[in-house]
């Protein structure tokens, strides 16, 4: 059960600035709010940051390619 | 030893080079997802293409590699597809995409732990039945090493790989990407998975991005195949005698079509280095 909601946290911190931000500026008590296991805790509060901001970064990206060439929703891999 | 063949993937832009030099390409990769909701026109011209030469699907929004168990919808246009088009194989990514309803746009690198080792082998098995075949997984490139994993990405691939029937996708330039951004030795990598169970390879480029000092590896499909991902190559066909399917893909900024096709003879060359050291080994054994 923990895992999946691990999978939440991710994919929402990936894709949201806002939530991003907001775990940035406080990973631990994001990750409690968030229910999640102390070992996962531990985890994330010595995420890669610098990888986060790349990977959120190269979605924002990617779905800005996508939609100028009004094809969202076609995947390449 | 002589059953290897080299593809490219299809992309509408490189359908006439392609059609044009089937002499040349041994199979075609289409991403099964476009097709899912294509008109019923586009699913006979993908027919008409598998007649002409083998096809494989790949998909890349199952989202296998989860706890959470995959879309039995997905797998249904997945299945109902592969049942119209009769490929080669179908392979999918051990990623996740998606998580509470998020969807997160592109392929993630899913926590390398037990739960997504167990998520992804339930995912894998619901897979085979609904499909009727296992898929090839694939292994993904990373820009963030993943939160929450207790292992790396060879122990992690390799339990996936070991307890499934599914045999393994072995894209080389997201080795090369994730060994170079997360300094690991992409050759010692390649003596901690079970080779014998690698089917296919993909090649592709990417492009560095990032600060000078912290730069990483984008696997982009917009550039041309580099020289350590041909190395790497000719280590795998060195290392695993079976037949290997060799895919070439390429997303946009679209060289001629005798670019790719040149990558591609390159590839045969790696592959057939490779083979040759293989055999002089057998040879002095």
């Amino acid at each position: 059960m923990s895992a999946s909601r691990l999978e939440t946290f991710l994919a929402r911190i990936y894709v949201d600035d806002v939530a991003r931000e907001q775990f940035l500026a406080d990973p631990r008590g994001q990750a409690m709010r968030a229910g999640l296991r102390s070992d996962e805790i531990e985890n994330l509060v010595n995420i890669d940051r610098e990888g986060l901001e790349m990977f959120a970064h190269s979605l924002q990206h990617k779905k800005a390619k996508k939609l100028q060439r009004g094809i969202e929703g076609t995947w390449t891999s | 030893m002589n059953s290897d063949r080299f593809g490219i993937g299809w992309r509408p832009r490189l359908a006439a080079g392609i059609l044009a030099n089937l002499d040349r390409i041994e199979i075609v990769e289409v991403i099964a997802d476009d097709y899912f909701y294509a008109a019923r026109q586009e699913r006979r011209a993908l027919r008409t293409l598998g007649a002409q030469t083998p096809v494989t699907l790949h998909g890349v929004s199952l989202g296998l590699a989860s706890s959470v168990p995959v879309d039995s919808r997905r797998l249904e246009h997945m299945a109902r597809l592969c049942g119209e088009i009769e490929p080669a194989f179908w392979s999918e990514h051990l990623a996740f995409v998606r998580g509470g309803g998020i969807e997160i746009g592109h392929l993630a690198a899913p926590p390398r732990c037990e739960a997504t080792i167990e998520g992804a082998l339930a995912n894998l098995a619901y897979a085979k039945q609904i499909v009727g075949v296992a898929p090839q997984v694939e292994n993904v490139a990373t820009l963030i090493d993943p939160p929450g994993s207790d292992r790396d990405e060879a122990a992690w691939l390799s339990a996936i790989v070991r307890n499934s029937e599914s045999s393994l996708l072995l894209d080389l330039h997201n080795l090369h990407a994730n060994a170079v951004n997360f300094h690991f030795d992409a050759s010692e990598f390649l003596t901690r998975i079970p080779t014998e169970r690698i089917s296919t390879i993909h090649l592709a480029g990417g492009k560095w991005i990032g600060r000078e000092g912290s730069r990483r590896l984008l696997d982009d499909h917009l550039h041309d195949v580099p020289d350590p991902v041909y190395e790497l190559l000719e280590d795998v066909a060195f290392r695993a005698p079976q037949p290997l399917t060799v895919i070439l893909e390429r997303d946009g900024k679209f060289p001629s079509i005798e670019s790719l096709l040149d990558q591609l003879d390159r590839a045969r060359h790696a592959v057939a280095r490779g083979r040759e050291r293989l055999l002089q080994r057998e040879e002095a054994a």
